[in-house]
């Protein structure tokens, strides 16, 4: 049985068929997943300086080299490499007084924050799966961005006290701006609101929670909201929608959870998708206090230090870019600096800002070629079992930059 | 999209002539559909020219019915993402393979009705599925949640 790396999930139940040291067939996999178990040697990287083919030690010469003569750098990425070469980043940011960053900026690392902080309670996938009954997903398409979610974790999988199945013991809730998919299968015991404003769905809540009518969806929140009591294990799943909805304000979010846990178990969870983003999170928040945007030389996390700002502002002269690919999901007007500043770039595939980056660096596919450790989106960590091992992986690369510092 | 008798009946003589063995040819398309009759059966539509047109159009519309498995179940693979919503809510699979597929997991039986290779959806074992044999129910569990409609049913 195989780790999946593809989403938060870390689905770890992947059967792999290997044919002349090939992976020829991957079972239980999602269509994401298996593409990237079936698809491991296609779009590979290949060490480079200036654009130009070079050896691997060539290459890793002259990113010591950068890093040896930076003096703001700034490390970004990391949410698809384990915990391992996460550590090392860290500690490599700290020798260099960089900044740090990966993509729970803009991702959920609002919502991890809060969880780490214990301002809202949270649980794992396997609690959800043994006893939750009202399941919201919040702002999230979870059939696209983490398919197995539903059907491995909690809709649908008969578990604990839960052995039903979904139409007697689960009540799905589905929030969101339009008809997704996951919210067409809020059809019997379920309901789909549809937010206008997200804000308000949180008054509405808050509203009934203390006996007034509630302005919007006067059926549906009291609904919820009793079945909220019977079920006695409710789970909130919120995403980006959700994030970006509030606008950075979570104070109602906030106390409609403390509301609602008055009256039952309520717990939080972020549905995101980088397999393993909560575990940067989570190591930043040991060292730092903070998930996020930070900076060793000021010892302090700031909007200023996300990596996007960092680019607008021409505040980094270096930036290390670990397993990801900025030029494809940020602006161009942020991304496009890093053709004007020193880019390293460390990733097992080709990528768009390998393109335009000074040195691009081969690494492993982590939980394909490489192990270690991921924690998924629950807080749960998870050891992969890779089907190779390359020698060559982050931590390698890591560790060779750090002998210059 | 299923394939309905009426739309089938529409398209035939309409003469009860009973050369088929049935009495009506509303009892034709039934069985046409659930394949226990060929349309070939059908001489008349076969033989007379005036029916020519609708023979077309007739075997047109059954051209899903030699894609389809015995129980009538179709699988777009296209339109599949491999999120197995099918595979665990299948009452038969939640009562053979309660551990593997009951429980969110890959099924752990040898022979499941489905399972998911290379991302998509695969059938494995359609003997399984209740639409099958004699006795059967026309259970839609894997239809009915899957939300990208890549499975269908020909009788709806």
């Amino acid at each position: 049985m195989h780790v999946c790396t593809g989403c938060s999930c870390l689905c770890d139940d992947i059967d792999l068929k290997i044919e002349n040291g090939r992976i020829s067939r991957a079972y239980n996999a999602c269509r994401r997943g298996a593409g990237i178990f079936l698809n491991i040697s296609s779009s590979r990287a290949k060490p480079t300086i200036d654009g130009q083919q070079v050896d691997l030690e060539r290459a890793l010469q002259k990113a010591q080299e950068i890093i040896q003569d930076s003096e703001n750098l700034a490390i970004y990425g990391l949410d698809t490499t384990t915990l391992e070469a996460q550590r090392l980043a860290i500690e490599l940011a700290e020798k260099k007084e960089a900044f740090i960053d990966d993509n729970s900026t803009f991702c959920l690392g609002d919502f991890v924050e809060m969880i780490l902080k214990k301002e809202i309670p949270s649980t794992t996938l396997e609690e959800v799966k043994n006893n939750a009954y009202v399941l919201f997903y919040w702002g999230t398409d979870p059939y696209h961005s983490l398919s197995r979610h539903l059907s491995k974790f909690t809709y649908y999988p008969r578990g604990g006290k839960r052995q039903r199945g979904y139409e007697e013991d689960r009540f799905l809730v589905v929030i969101d701006i339009r008809k997704t998919h996951t919210a067409k299968l809020a059809k019997k015991n379920a309901r789909f609101l549809k937010a206008e404003n997200d804000a308000d769905i949180i008054r509405g809540f808050i509203d009934a929670l203390e006996g007034r009518s509630p302005k919007i969806f006067q059926k549906e929140i009291p609904r919820i909201l009793k079945e909220m009591e019977k079920g006695g294990f409710n789970v909130i799943f919120g995403g980006l929608g959700l994030k970006y909805g509030l606008g950075g304000d979570y104070a109602l979010l906030k106390e409609m959870i403390e509301r609602m846990n008055e009256r039952s178990e309520v717990y939080f969870m972020p549905a995101g998708c980088h397999p393993n983003m909560r575990g940067f999170n989570e190591l930043l928040f040991e060292k730092t206090g903070h998930v996020n945007r930070y900076s060793f030389r000021e010892k302090r996390s700031s909007d200023d230090f996300a990596f996007h700002r960092l680019l607008k502002n021409d505040s980094a002269d270096t930036a290390l870019i670990i397993g990801s690919d900025p030029l494809n999901s940020l602006p161009l007007e942020y991304a496009g600096k890093l053709s004007e500043i020193n880019t390293i770039v460390i990733d097992p595939r080709e990528t768009f800002t390998g393109r335009v980056a000074k040195v691009t660096i081969p690494s492993a596919l982590s939980g394909v070629e490489s192990g270690g450790t991921m924690i998924g989106a629950d807080g749960s960590r998870v050891e992969l079992n890779p089907v190779f091992e390359a020698e060559i992986n982050d931590e390698y690369i890591l560790k060779k930059l750090l002998e210059v510092v | 999209m299923p394939i309905t008798p009426m739309e089938v009946y529409k398209l035939l003589p309409k003469t009860n002539c009973k050369k088929c063995g049935e009495q009506t040819c509303m009892a034709f398309a039934f069985k046409v559909i659930n394949r226990e009759k060929q349309i070939e059966e059908c001489s008349p539509l076969f033989e007379e020219k005036k029916y020519a047109n609708q023979k077309e159009k007739l075997l047109g519309l059954l051209e899903p019915l030699k894609e389809a498995t015995e129980t009538g179940l179709i699988v777009d693979e296209e339109r599949c993402t491999g999120c197995a919503n099918c595979i665990v809510v299948c009452p038969v699979h939640a009562s053979e393979d309660p551990y593997g597929s009951g429980s969110g997991y890959g099924p752990k039986i040898e022979d499941p009705i489905y399972r998911l290779e290379d991302g998509v959806l695969k059938i494995i074992n359609v003997k399984k599925c209740r639409r099958y044999g004699k006795n059967r129910i026309l259970c839609v569990a894997c239809r009915e949640n899957c939300p990208s409609d890549a499975i269908s049913f020909l009788e709806g």
